[in-house]
């Protein structure tokens, strides 16, 4: 059947050739889409090819070397001929396995040959079927014990499977016993539903997912025929998954073909790349299918694939590097070493990075980001005729030492410690927001405050700490909330489950829920409460006999546990120089807020088949920040101060599908409450919130659900999750309307005490007019498209109701709406 | 310009999902070969757009005393209420559904409906969104984050897109807790009226001009935002985040500026005749606005309706509050349809969280019944003037055909030619179905 291609080798990158743009673009590049490229050497993996009983088939892995030295996958373009189908057969790039003997492998691309052996042993009469190892991985692969399907905590159709097979014994349960045993029947096993359904025979929710000639149906129907084994206890057990390529440069559109081989405790081995999972972190640069074949689309950028395979991970790293890029490499100027790290990964991925953005987006950039405030009209007068040099520094320090500062960054913090005022309580909600002020106000060391929270005991309304114990109120809920708040690990998939896509089991998520276990609550009075650690005991894993020691993730049993309240030794753990998550966590967090990104997308999910897209970087913000003493204004100085955060947010030909290396400023939305304050200050006209001053902003602001249509409907989270997704900045009509309509708006554009009534009053011509309003709105002066859009207004109606229209077109406006 | 394909997801659609989180290409592709091994019983998808006005009545709607009578059980059982004969002969209802009694040889009962939860959060969340919202046991807590798995509307606004110039998915008059986008996104949230069209100053929050800004001076606005927005449009390289806010500023235009979406909105254009024929009503109204709202393209409409917690003095409330609204209105809002043509493409459901206690509690009243309850389909071209499932003889355990929330959800999404199979990642990467596993109610097709 396989039809065996001559093959005319072409240069690598056209191989996987399939779209017309890309066409385009590799008629720019120095190798002729039609020339050959000649290849110096040929590899097929595996070094060994050996078919026996437990692996039955064999994906092949052929990889080509360029005279440059760089390799690619050449396996779906090699010509693959095999002497004799007796022994084995090809199946597309896999070989399957039909009788023992030999066969002899050659496999030929650009001119270069390689011979291999190909052996196969013990096909001569089926081995004994192991459940654990052989059938769950089935089970997997096909998705039946997916979450969506029969792993879901109520099965499906009556039928349940643990979710990725974590627990075979169950699993062997429902379906060799459960039903009444009507899902097997061995006397007749392709009658049996576990067979019939899946392929088809019988009705299926899941429709048709396994194919009669395949061999995980001749698995399952040996598996039926043998008595259902369970297996044989003594059998070697999975140890390790190795992948390979472990990472590649691809071209864009190139492919690569994952070869996945799991290992066991006696030594032997298993080809799964057709029975592993797949999964990539970054769709926009490359996607990768159940067969292990990834495909790079035309963004440059990094992608990783977790490869998984019943609970052991690995992951494969491909880089898409834009070709055809500016030669040679353009100097960069640097203004601190976060530009040289990012710089150096631009430039591997041949991307150059936009122009410097000007003055006036930098002002307006720096200002909202640090402080969640606009800068004033005279103090962009006043920094745009500013002729010094450093004068962007000397605002970066200026910045950094205002009150809005605390408030900001209150706020932020606020929303990832679910500072929420129906769960706390009004007293609680705002004494964790009075102490965590105090703590930003004062800069105080991040490690030193975190400790402080992890270890608050006390009286809730004396003690603005203890409340973050009220927020989560479980061992459960304060594992979950403070893996994922201070450490980045998303240890609450373990709650259930082995966490898919990483190691951690639930072992590790009880020992580490266990520094909770024996945290007592006391009600003392309406909204009051006493918290404090009654002492450690060991936690039980639930629906078992276990109990585990508490303990930090990766981190061996302390022997001080029982000495006194055991969250010291967490607080101790968790902040230590050495803890690899906690300084990368909040560096990645501040990455985000400034740069619009994380290092680590999502911010809060660090995990090694999670990598960031500029490691050094991250390690090396990490580590400034720990030798500052856990300053977080040093990090944020040194994130504004860099070149690449002062980068403009256009894009250029050359980067303007790059969304993950910083080529360019990301554009974001004034989040909810610096948006509100933003209205209230360029219209003059102060927003009041029931019960609190006049003149209050709202980023200031401690009680989270004060009634404001307004603050809702533009994203303001519920904080009852630690996720800071959970704040939406994604647009919605609502808003739109909002902005345009609404009475509120508009009152505060036509205010009789607002800023256009003030500026009307004052006698300042349109041109002032049209300045004072621009630099309030958008930090910047008039363009001409301003100056042409107000002149139409001015045109057709008197000055008040034309001023009133420009500052309405401005709050509408994109230069308003975004920092860019 | 972009019919939906036979695999259910317009084109439009499938780009904008494709490109929105939630859904990977990866996912789609997926979902399409999935889809691509149904087994061929399924019954061929609507070629036709078919709308939705999904009534929600919050409490708990006693089913015995609704839609389910049991005439012989013992009178703390069956209540004050006696059965009708409807328009199909052997098919009973309660006497306080006079109005429906004469239309229920167009509506589809469903008497089997079941859930295993009393809360009322889980109940309208599962309800809602077809997923139990997963939070543990304590009974009745003041839940506001009671949106952890997209609404049907929501899924309806991701995967189904819009028609015209009206949001796909319109919640009346106020917004549904549950019925949130959840983890789709607020690109998918409901466009929430926030008025009651039973009320004299009715109206639609923010798409009327202020007051002081004629319609000529909003001319010259948007043309000077125009003009000031001019260099972000046209730049080639327009940042996503512009990209999808400009995309909300148009569709905000067109809804301001739509004549067709204002007319929708303008309940007051009906006849005296016809506001009256669905009862000056909360519900009377939002069933009539309902109604113009698909009539003008609106994919979902959710109505909300409060107060069916009959804990105390059920008869009563059924009787003299709750009922006649619901009486009337569904009774109009079917009749009105058919008269316009679009009872073949309009689904109407009429649901609630649960049922209520087979036996009248001391204060009058019944409580909370999750085992057994009712829901009422009608329009879409389904099989009509029939009941689908059975209940004991006190209406407490259903004994022929139960419907869970995820089947409901399912036959919903099917009826909206969208697949309930549909595959989603929540916010942790984990992978759920839509409809949360359910099957369609076939029965029904």
């Amino acid at each position: 059947m396989r039809r065996y291609r001559q093959f005319q080798l072409v240069a690598a990158t056209v191989l996987a050739l399939s779209s017309a743009s890309y066409a385009e673009e590799s008629a720019r590049t120095p190798q002729a889409p039609e020339s050959p490229v000649s290849i110096v050497g040929l590899t097929v993996e595996p070094v060994e090819i050996v078919l026996h009983a437990a692996s039955r088939q064999q994906q092949l892995l052929v990889t080509a070397k360029r005279a440059d030295g760089k390799l690619f996958d050449v396996t779906r373009q090699a010509e693959i001929k095999l002497d004799g189908d007796a022994i084995a057969k090809l199946s597309g790039t896999t070989l399957v396995g039909q009788r023992d003997g030999l066969a002899v492998l050659t496999v030929s691309a650009g001119g270069q040959s390689v011979q291999k052996e190909v052996r196969v042993l013990g096909f001569d009469r089926y081995p004994p079927v192991h459940f654990a190892l052989d059938i769950v991985p089935v089970l997997s692969k096909l998705g039946c014990n997916s979450g969506g399907c029969h792993g879901k905590a109520s099965g499906q159709n009556g039928f349940k499977l643990s979710v990725f097979g974590f627990d075979p014994v169950a699993d062997y349960d429902a379906i060799v016993k459960q039903a009444r045993g009507r899902r097997v029947f061995p006397s007749s096993p392709i009658r049996s539903l576990i067979l019939a359904k899946p392929s088809g025979g019988v009705p299926h929710g899941g429709g048709v997912r396994l194919a009669r000639d395949s061999l995980d149906y001749q698995l399952f129907a040996e598996w039926v025929d043998q008595g259902m084994p369970v297996g044989d206890e003594s059998a070697a057990r999975l140890t390790g998954l190795r992948v390979s390529p472990q990472e590649r440069e691809l071209a864009p559109g190139g492919q690569q073909q994952i070869l996945a081989t799991a290992l066991y405790s006696d030594g032997s081995q298993r080809d799964v790349s057709s029975a592993a999972l797949y999964s990539g972190n970054a769709p926009q640069v490359a996607e990768v299918d159940a067969r292990g074949l990834i495909r790079c689309g035309q963004a440059p950028g990094e992608a990783a694939v977790t490869v998984n395979y019943m609970g052991q991970v690995a992951a494969v790293q491909v880089q898409s590097p834009r070709t055809g890029g500016p030669s040679p490499y353009p100097e960069l100027p640097v203004q601190n070493e976060i530009d040289s790290l990012v710089w150096a990964k631009l430039r591997k991925m041949g991307l150059v990075p936009s122009e410097l953005a000007d003055d006036a987006a930098f002002l307006r950039r720096s200002t909202l980001d640090c402080l969640g405030t606009l800068p004033t009209p005279s103090e962009v007068r006043a920094f745009l005729a500013d002729t010094t040099i450093d004068k962007r520094a000397k605002w970066i320090d200026r910045l950094l030492a205002r009150d809005e500062y605390a408030d900001y960054w209150t706020l932020k913090w606020a929303d990832i410690l679910l500072v929420d005022r129906e769960k706390l309580g009004e007293r609680g909600a705002f004494e964790l927001h009075r102490w965590l002020r105090q703590q930003f106000a004062a800069n105080r060391p991040y490690d030193q405050w975190v400790r402080e929270l992890i270890t608050a005991a006390g009286d809730s309304s004396k003690s603005g700490p203890v409340n973050f114990y009220r927020a989560a109120d479980t061992p459960d809920a304060l594992a979950r909330s403070v893996s994922q708040a201070f450490l980045g690990v998303r240890v609450e998939c373990a709650q259930c489950h082995h966490h898919p896509f990483e190691k951690w089991s639930q072992e590790d998520y009880y020992s580490f829920a266990g520094f909770f276990n024996g945290l007592e609550r006391k009600p003392i009075a309406k909204d009051r409460m006493l918290v404090f650690h009654a002492g450690y005991r060991e936690m039980p894993i639930p629906d078992s006999s276990v109990k585990v020691s508490a303990r930090g993730l990766d981190a061996p049993v302390s022997p001080r546990l029982t000495a006194a309240d055991p969250r010291v030794v967490l607080a101790e753990w968790m902040t230590s120089p050495d803890n690899p998550w906690f300084a990368r966590l909040v560096v990645n967090r501040l990455w985000k807020h400034y740069l619009g990104r994380g290092l680590v997308e999502a911010e809060d999910d660090l995990r090694s088949t999670n990598p960031p897209t500029n490691p050094v970087l991250l390690d090396d913000l990490a580590r400034r920040l720990v030798e500052s003493k856990f300053d977080l204004k040093a990090v944020m100085r040194l994130i504004m101060n860099s070149r690449t955060y002062q980068l403009s947010s256009r894009h250029t030909e050359n980067n303007h599908d790059d969304e993950q290396n910083f080529s360019s400023y990301n554009v974001k939305r004034l989040p909810a409450e610096p948006l509100l304050d933003a209205i209230s200050s360029v219209t003059g006209v102060p927003e009041l919130f029931p019960g609190r001053p006049s003149g209050t902003p709202a980023i200031a602001l401690w009680d989270n659900r004060l009634p404001s249509y307004f603050l809702e409907i533009f994203g303001r989270p519920e904080r009852t999750s630690p996720c800071e997704c959970a704040r939406s900045s994604d647009p919605t009509m609502t808003q739109v309307l909002h902005l345009m309509n609404a009475p509120e708006v508009e009152a505060k554009v036509a205010h009789p005490s607002g800023k256009v009534a003030g500026l009307i009053e004052s006698g300042a011509t349109e041109e002032q007019i049209v300045e004072e309003l621009c630099l309030a709105a958008i930090g910047r002066y008039p363009t001409p498209q301003h100056k042409a859009a107000a002149r139409s207004l001015f045109a057709s109606s008197s000055p008040r109701e034309a001023a009133e229209d420009f500052l309405w077109t401005l709050l509408n406006s994109y230069d308003f709406l975004f920092i860019k | 310009m972009s019919p939906a394909y036979c695999d259910g997801i317009d084109r439009r659609a499938f780009l904008r999902v494709g490109s929105l989180a939630g859904l990977s290409l990866a996912e789609i592709l997926r979902l399409q070969s999935a889809r691509a091994a149904d087994p061929p019983a399924r019954p061929a998808p609507p070629k036709k757009d078919i709308n939705c006005i999904f009534v929600f009545l919050i409490g708990g709607m006693a089913h015995q005393d609704l839609w389910d009578p049991k005439p012989d059980s013992p009178a703390e059982i069956r209540g004050d209420f006696s059965p009708i004969k409807t328009a199909v002969p052997g098919l009973f209802v309660s006497d306080i559904l006079p109005h429906v009694s004469g239309v229920t040889d167009s509506l589809a009962i469903l008497r089997g409906l079941t859930h295993g939860d009393p809360d009322h959060t889980a109940g309208y969340h599962v309800m809602m969104t077809g997923a139990h919202p997963g939070f543990g046991g304590s009974f009745n807590r003041n839940k506001h984050d009671n949106n952890v798995h997209p609404s049907l509307g929501s899924m309806v606004a991701k995967v189904g897109g819009g028609n015209g110039s009206l949001p796909p998915y319109i919640s009346v008059p106020n917004f549904l807790n549950s019925g949130g986008p959840a983890f789709l996104g607020a690109s998918c949230a409901p466009f929430v009226i926030e008025s009651d069209p039973a009320s004299p100053e009715f109206s639609v929050r923010d798409i009327v001009l202020p007051e002081g800004v004629a319609s000529d001076r909003s001319v010259r606005r948007q043309q000077a935002l125009r003009e000031v927005n001019r260099l972000e449009r046209e730049a080639e390289r327009i940042s996503k985040t512009v990209q999808s806010a400009d995309i909300f500023q148009e569709k905000a235009y067109n809804l301001m500026t739509s004549q067709r979406a204002k007319e929708a909105f303008d309940i007051t254009r009906e006849s005296e005749a016809t506001r009256q024929a669905y009862g000056m009503t909360s519900l009377g109204q939002c069933c009539l606005l309902g109604r113009r709202l698909v009539e003008a393209g609106c994919r979902f409409v959710s109505v909300e309706n409060g107060h069916w917690d009959t804990h105390r003095k059920n008869t009563m409330s059924l009787r003299e509050l709750l009922v006649p609204s619901l009486d009337r209105g569904l009774a109009a809002l079917v009749t009105d349809l058919k008269q316009r043509g679009l009872f073949d493409s309009t689904l109407v459901v009429v649901t609630t969280e649960f049922g209520r206690t087979p036996r009248i509690n001391q204060m009058a009243g019944r409580d909370h019944w999750p085992q057994a309850f009712s829901i009422v389909m009608a329009g879409a071209g389904l099989k009509a003037g029939h009941v689908i499932g059975a209940t004991d003889s006190q209406a407490a355990y259903v004994t022929d055909r139960p419907v869970t929330p995820p089947d409901m959800a399912a036959t919903v999404l099917k009826i909206l030619g969208i697949d309930p199979e549909i595959v989603v990642q929540t916010p942790a990467g984990r992978p759920v179905q839509l409809a949360g596993g359910g099957k369609p109610v076939f029965e029904l097709f």
